[in-house]
């Protein structure tokens, strides 16, 4: 597995800003297909429309850029008649989130075997700092004139409260957590959801601090704890997989 | 034969009924006057009884017995059957047909019951002139709803994907394909329902969604995501009247516009309109095959009439039709495969996943599928997706008096009726257009040789006469229906004689 390297300059070159969170999942990506020994013919990897799915660009597999929120439907379209390939979805918070959410939350009631990768910074990046459905509340986000006045939604608790068997939270920081986690997930057979808190270096730098530790707390009993503090003081967990 | 349908937006009551057309020609049209009407209720009798003929026979479930009959068997549907053993009799039929049909049909069911009924209904002593209809000898005729031919010819086109959210009148596809091993999955939506086909087929399998009007208002982003990334799909689009929720049970022909205009940025697509059932037969497996050579979706409309209705056509004739599978390029292994490579038809190799590695992509793109804001780039790959359809022949067909000036054109379901019209009227030229976009460029030379052309549509404004004005600088003449029910045989009639 390498990255690609090939073709013009400009392309070969992440659009990502420093510090971007999406370098560490892309990485760690990179890694776990190579730790696994998959083809990367083999592999397939359904992008979303964001900073995060121009990994498009970046990973050396059967990469397809899908729509805005759309990732899902092309995943499980994929997964349902080759059940041979390793199906990913990416997704950034505001495709899953605000565009795409029916497809989050009936993939997890069909139980699509399709391995889901959540890039949240909290923010529509792309756009230029909107709040998304993931935005903390009284964060300063530029699709409002006054502090965000709603509570974000926690892509965990949606996922265990509708019955998703694999669930996992990931800080941007912590790659070897981030592959392990990602390596358990493409081997689970079922749905498997991984969020990587990633906050936008640029758009929610400014963020309340008080709403990360809103965001370690997820509500759903179901959520079977197996880490506790980490780098940036976020939790991570793993559903039972007969649950 | 034909078997018109017709239903509220119910559950349950209402005013359900079904013509039914019976001649020894094979293109019929529903009539606006009938032979018989049989209402299964006062309040039905009330509603239809101006749909009679003057000499016309109509009879009421209470009356006739029929009611009496099915409360006798103590089962109050087997009215249905007594009332076709009745009809039955009055037709001068052999019984023992029926009786057989139903034992076929119904087997499932309270078959006993329904055969006591109909030999009671079939015994009935009511004074009443006797129809005589002659079957025609010799022929095995099937009798299929359009629904149920594109069921077939999906499968035998070896469409392996199908995801269908369910909508007025393409539900009956729905339910037919649920029953085969055909691969499907609930949709959320419409969007679901396109892009998870859009995934299958991306895949390798062919893939198709069905849906009618507003669905496919929902499935807009996905025929613009099969166009830049050039993925095969096949969406058959049912329409019903609309805008919005309409009346969501009855036909229309309005989304001409929509099925050709849909999406944003110039995005490449053919749309087909089949217009009976042999035609539905040949264009669904037509379709699989143009969406992989060309790569881009295709869009077969029909419409509740053409979907629903029941049409007799010989076995004969479906059976000749056969379509050779044909997958379009493929990759072949070679090295630094480029899955958008330019070529002088504008039409790349395809790999599927498995094969190799390599990028399909949403974003304009270069050769390789990496994401692109370069002038250049931009421009030749918008000038080999637009040149890929340059290759597509034909799109309609020339019927009637060939000689003649005087030119009917029609498309999708009204062929069977204007079929009928001028086996009826042979002095006219009738142009039936199979394949509205791309717009067949012949068609300029054709329509130039008319003295006078009346296109004949269910809408209002008049679609593919606007159309065809706008692709030839011919003027037409519109003779339009949007009430939600087909041309009936003698309006339209009066409508074209009064256009010439």
């Amino acid at each position: 597995m390498k990255l690609k390297t090939t073709n013009s300059k400009q392309k070969s070159v992440p659009t990502w800003c420093p510090g971007c969170g999406t370098y560490s999942v892309s990485f760690a990506l990179k890694q776990v297909l190579e730790d696994l020994k998959i083809a990367p013919k083999n592999t397939v990897i359904c992008y979303d429309i964001g900073c995060s799915g121009n990994m498009t660009n970046v990973l050396d597999v059967c990469g397809i850029e899908t729509l805005h929120g759309r990732s899902i439907p092309v995943a499980c379209g994929i997964k349902a008649v080759q059940k041979d390939l390793f199906v990913i979805a990416q997704a950034g918070d505001g495709g899953l989130l605000n565009e795409g959410l029916n497809h989050f939350i009936h993939a997890i009631q069909r139980n699509d075997p399709i391995t889901l990768i959540v890039n949240n910074n909290l923010v529509f990046g792309l756009t230029a700092g909107q709040q998304s459905s993931a935005t903390p509340k009284d964060a300063t986000a530029r699709g409002t004139n006054e502090r965000n006045p709603i509570s974000p939604l926690s892509i965990v608790d949606l996922a265990a409260a509708n019955g998703a068997k694999f669930i996992a939270r990931v800080p941007e920081g912590d790659l070897k957590l981030m592959q392990s986690i990602i390596s358990k997930a493409i081997k689970f057979d079922g749905f498997a959801v991984i969020e990587i808190i990633q906050p936008c270096k640029i758009w929610a730098k400014d963020f309340p601090k008080v709403s990360f530790k809103n965001l370690a707390k997820p509500v759903a009993k179901q959520i079977n704890l197996i880490g506790k503090q980490n780098l940036t003081g976020l939790l991570y967990f793993e559903g039972k997989k007969n649950g | 034969m034909l078997a018109y349908p017709e239903y509220p937006s119910r559950i349950r009551g209402g005013d359900n009924n079904i013509q039914i057309v019976v001649s020894q020609k094979s293109d019929l049209t529903p009539l606006e006057k009938v032979d018989l009407l049989f209402a299964f209720s006062q309040d039905l009798k009330k509603i239809h009884q101006n749909e009679v003929k003057n000499n016309g026979l109509i009879l009421e479930a209470e009356q006739t017995g029929i009611n009496r009959i099915a409360e006798d068997l103590k089962n109050p549907i087997v009215k249905n059957s007594a009332a076709a053993g009745l009809i039955w009799q009055l037709c001068s039929q052999d019984p023992q047909i029926l009786l057989a049909q139903i034992k076929k049909s119904l087997a499932s069911k309270n078959v006993g019951a329904n055969l006591a009924a109909a030999k009671a209904g079939f015994e009935i002593k009511i004074k009443s002139k006797k129809y005589s209809l002659n079957p025609v000898q010799n022929k095995k005729i099937s009798g299929a709803t359009g629904n149920e031919i594109f069921a077939k010819a999906a499968l035998a086109a070896n469409c392996e994907y199908a995801s269908i959210y369910p909508m007025t009148p393409i539900t009956s596809l729905l339910s037919d394909l649920a029953k085969t091993a055909l691969k499907m999955i609930t949709p959320e939506d419409e969007i679901f329902a396109a892009l998870s086909a859009v995934g299958a087929s991306y895949a390798g399998k062919r893939a198709l969604t069905a849906t009618s009007g507003g669905g496919f208002c929902l499935m807009s982003e996905a025929i613009g995501f099969a166009a830049m990334a050039e993925i095969p799909l096949v969406v058959i689009l049912g329409q019903r009247t609309g805008p919005s929720s309409g009346i969501p049970t009855y036909s229309s022909q309005a989304d001409l516009n929509q099925a050709i205009f849909s999406t944003h940025g110039e995005a490449q697509k053919i749309v087909l309109a089949p217009g009976d059932l042999e035609e539905i037969c040949f264009l669904t497996q037509e379709a699989f095959n143009l969406a992989d050579i060309y790569q881009l979706p295709v869009i077969i409309l029909t419409d509740k009439y053409l979907s629903e209705t029941t049409f007799s056509v010989l076995q004969s004739a479906l059976d000749k039709i056969k379509v050779k599978i044909d997958r379009g390029k493929r990759y072949k292994g070679e090295k630094n495969y480029a899955r958008y490579k330019l070529t002088k038809d504008g039409i790349s190799p395809r790999a599927y996943p498995g094969q190799t590695a390599f990028l399909t992509n949403s974003y304009e793109h270069d050769e390789f599928g990496f994401s692109t804001d370069e002038a250049d780039e931009r421009v030749e790959m918008v000038a080999k997706r637009a040149k890929k359809l340059a290759s597509l022949k034909s799109g309609f067909e020339i019927l009637g008096n060939k000689k003649s000036t005087d030119v009917i054109v029609g498309w999708g379901s009204t062929k069977t009726a204007l079929l009928e019209f001028i086996f009826e009227n042979p002095r006219f030229k009738y142009i039936h257009i199979w394949r509205p976009w791309p717009f067949p460029k012949p068609l300029q030379k054709e329509l130039s040789k008319a003295r006078k052309v009346v296109v004949v549509e269910n809408n209002t404004d008049g679609q593919m006469a606007k159309l065809i004005e706008r692709q030839t600088a011919i003027g037409a003449k519109s003779v339009t229906k949007d009430d939600g029910r087909p041309f009936y045989k003698e309006e339209l009639a009066q409508l074209l004689n009064s256009k010439f």
